[in-house]
């Protein structure tokens, strides 16, 4: 008995003997593959034979356009190999980044939201030699979006506009006549608008009721609303997390909850608020169910391939204010979600070199444009392009966009990466009346002081 | 001589032993060990720091209020989850043994939930819940079912025990099964000769005969649902607004999304410790029932 304890103790530690060794060994060989890697990509440069690269992709529901972009760009050099690390929809994507990178295995390149990009800001390439090339290239304040703490860190590929979408024939229908949408300037402009389309005997406007889209969308714009300056936005963001400024006494979000208590009140999805049906709300509207959409162009992914749905829809700004003129009730949200980093801890400048290379063939050739525009469906900040967008409320942002008229919302890019959860979590219960305004404001606060 | 034999056995130990405890040391000791090890440091990944801060991390989890509430949560989600899935399995299983036409077929129709990842069911039970009972509902006018039962608190909350206890009952149905077939059939015999009716068979010679079953059964209930988390996140996502965060989401939300690895961490050895305690002191408990033929 007391042998084979002891035989089974011997064994138990020559398997934890094996474990380190392996363990080192493996860490030894990465090292040796590195450095192999090294040479070899030396080499490579010289000889043009193979570059692996590999990209890291948050836009999960448009893998496959990216693996026929890698695809087509292997015809072309045919010694740059591109694989692709796809994310779940919706589901852990910065886990995956994660552990990538506590694996010592980071991706070359990573289409990863702004805010990510700056959390991780150490681990990226400064793309100062690129910035000049790409302020060419982009729409005027596209490159900005990409700077962070002074260094150009995120190449912008795709531009995103939210606001109150409507689905112009059934506006129209309602109001029995044409609609312009530039006479909504006001929350009582809005308040009319949906108290005609109530009385016409259509659920006036969609809230869709996930925490991303009421945390994140509707309530932020709060912070990005103070004032037109980012830094004056960031300093009112820290005397909230300090404790110093009231939300109960700002104009700016008493007046963006008030019409959030509007909005409630012609909600088509009264019954039920939260059911939050992605798909639902979005083909609701785009079959006329409903006549406003709080939503944004990206929307377009499921409207735009349904059957027997309406063909136009525009954009409103959400008036948080009865002055026409004030901040926010002109202008709809823009910006740029998602950004391309370059990885500086793990790769070799040739790597490096060949990621750059490939993102702007991706950006500027046609096929590129044609995967980004036309497959994806998504806006490019891109000037000259070569293809054509048929989302066509994308195009109705683009209006705002060539105006000038938009809200800054890049402040949410330092907020932490848990802020749409939980401030999406205190708008579903005011939502369905679970708290009233002052409860509500109470746990925003909390939550931000608790912030560090 | 003697050391050859030595050698000899462990290394018939290692042929055969090996690769498993290999396995089991890689996947499961050592990164537990490590684990552990994270909760006593303030382990960020883009520091990358591994600075060592005693038991504050620990002292955090018991000021995370909402991890508490969630565990109270977890813990009533368990007791109905454990009792319902038993019940419904002990019940089934007594009448898939008692001869009923097509027993083979049902059988393995109770079963097939087990088959169905997490994830999927989640999904499943979601459009039930959110499409079909209220469509139902508004066509006929069941109170009940008009609104979808994942957006109010209380109703998701029966929304995920009813799931986990579907997909639990089959599983535990097949041990049962097992655990009934083992009565011996002369002393059932014996019993009904001397004048037992059912339900006397049932309760002082069925159920003592499998306690056993029973105890492997609440053993596997118990850990399960305590560790239940793809369903969560496929049927609820935790909402609405946090309410039906069980404590393994929360654990993943701290972790991954508030990007507090290290007390997310410190969470996790507390739940392993609480379900650890609870599944062993309820088998030896029960196990002081189990009686001889």
């Amino acid at each position: 008995m007391s042998k084979l304890k002891r035989y089974s103790l011997m064994a138990l530690c020559l398997v934890f003997l094996l474990g380190t060794l392996v363990a080192c060994s493996g860490g030894g060989s990465a090292n040796d593959n590195n450095t192999a890697a090294n040479n070899e990509s030396k080499q490579q440069a010289k000889s043009g034979e193979e570059i692996k690269l590999t990209f890291f992709n948050t836009s999960a529901e448009v893998n496959t356009v990216f693996e026929e972009l890698f695809k087509k760009y292997k015809e072309i050099n045919p010694n740059v190999t591109i694989e692709l690390i796809p994310t779940p929809i919706g589901g852990a994507q910065i886990e995956i980044f994660q552990s990538r990178l506590a694996s010592g295995n980071p991706p070359t390149i990573s289409n990863l939201d702004a805010g990510h990009i700056y959390q991780y800001r150490d681990m990226f390439l400064d793309l100062e030699s690129e910035k000049a090339k790409y302020e060419e290239l982009t729409l005027p304040g596209a490159v900005e979006g990409g700077v962070f703490e002074g260094k150009f860190l995120g190449i912008p590929w795709t531009a995103q506009g939210y606001g109150l979408l409507y689905n112009k024939r059934v506006v129209e229908e309602a109001i029995g006549g044409p609609f312009d949408p530039s006479t909504i300037r006001t929350r009582d402009d809005l308040a009319a608008l949906l108290e005609k389309i109530d009385a016409a005997g259509i659920p006036p406007v969609m809230i869709h009721g996930a925490d991303w889209s009421l945390g994140a969308h509707y309530f932020a714009l709060g912070f990005s609303l103070q004032s037109r300056d980012l830094q004056e936005n960031l300093k009112y963001w820290e005397d909230v997390k300090a404790g110093n400024a009231k939300l109960a006494d700002n104009e700016v979000f008493n007046g963006l909850m008030d019409t959030f208590d509007l909005l409630k009140q012609y909600n088509a999805r009264k019954n039920d608020p939260l059911v939050a049906n992605y798909e639902l709300d979005s083909s609701d509207f785009a079959k006329g169910n409903t006549a406003l959409y709080f939503m944004g162009d990206w929307a377009w992914a499921v409207i735009g391939n349904l059957e027997d749905r309406d063909s136009e829809f525009g954009i409103l700004p959400l008036p948080i204010s009865n002055n026409p003129e004030d901040y926010g009730n002109g202008q709809v949200a823009y910006s740029q979600p998602k950004l391309f980093a370059v990885d500086n801890t793990g790769s070799t400048p040739e790597q490096q070199q060949a990621a750059l290379e490939f993102l702007e063939w991706m950006l500027t050739s046609e096929e590129g444009q044609q995967a980004i525009i036309g497959e994806m469906g998504l806006m490019m900040p891109y000037k000259d392009l070569k293809v054509e967008s048929s989302n066509v409320i994308a195009r109705a942002v683009a209006d705002y966009v060539d105006a000038g008229e938009t809200i800054d919302i890049s402040i949410i890019n330092y907020f932490p990466s848990d802020y749409w959860a939980k401030n999406g979590a205190s708008m579903q219960k005011y939502l369905v009346d679970q708290i009233d305004r002052d409860a509500f404001y109470q746990e925003i606060e909390a939550y931000w002081q608790s912030v560090e | 001589m003697k050391n050859n034999k030595k050698l000899n056995n462990v290394g018939i130990f290692l042929f055969f032993g090996g690769p498993s405890l290999f396995a089991f040391a890689v996947v499961f000791l050592i990164p537990f060990i490590v684990g552990l090890y994270l909760t006593f440091t303030n382990w960020h990944i883009i520091n990358n720091d591994w600075s060592f801060v005693g038991f504050s991390n620990y002292v955090d989890v018991f000021r995370d209020k909402t991890f508490l509430t969630q565990l109270e949560f977890t813990i009533w989600y368990v007791i109905f989850t454990v009792l319902i899935s038993n019940f419904l399995a002990f019940f089934i299983a007594l009448v898939l043994t008692s001869g009923v036409k097509g027993e083979r077929w049902l059988r393995a129709g109770y079963f097939t939930p087990n088959l169905i990842g997490g994830i999927v069911l989640g999904y499943l039970w979601q459009t039930l819940f959110s499409r079909v009972l209220p469509f139902l509902g508004q066509q006929y006018g069941w109170t009940l079912f008009e609104t979808s039962w994942l957006t109010s608190t209380d109703k998701a909350f029966w929304a995920l025990v009813i799931a986990t206890s579907w997909q639990l009952a089959g599983y535990l149905m097949i041990i049962y099964i097992a655990g009934f077939t083992g009565v011996p059939k002369d002393v059932l015999e014996a019993a009904s000769i001397d004048g037992a009716n059912k339900s006397t068979i049932l309760r002082k010679i069925i159920l003592r005969l499998s306690i056993p079953a029973i105890v492997v059964c609440i053993f596997l209930s118990l850990s399960r649902s305590f560790l239940t988390y793809d369903l969560n996140l496929s049927l609820t996502k935790g909402g609405p607004f946090g309410s039906t965060e069980l404590a393994t989401y929360h654990i993943v939300q701290k972790a991954f999304l508030s990007n507090q690895y290290a007390i997310g961490q410190a969470e996790a050895i507390i739940l392993f410790v609480i379900v650890a305690v609870v599944a062993l002191t309820q088998s030896y408990l029960l196990k002081k029932l189990e009686v001889e033929v």
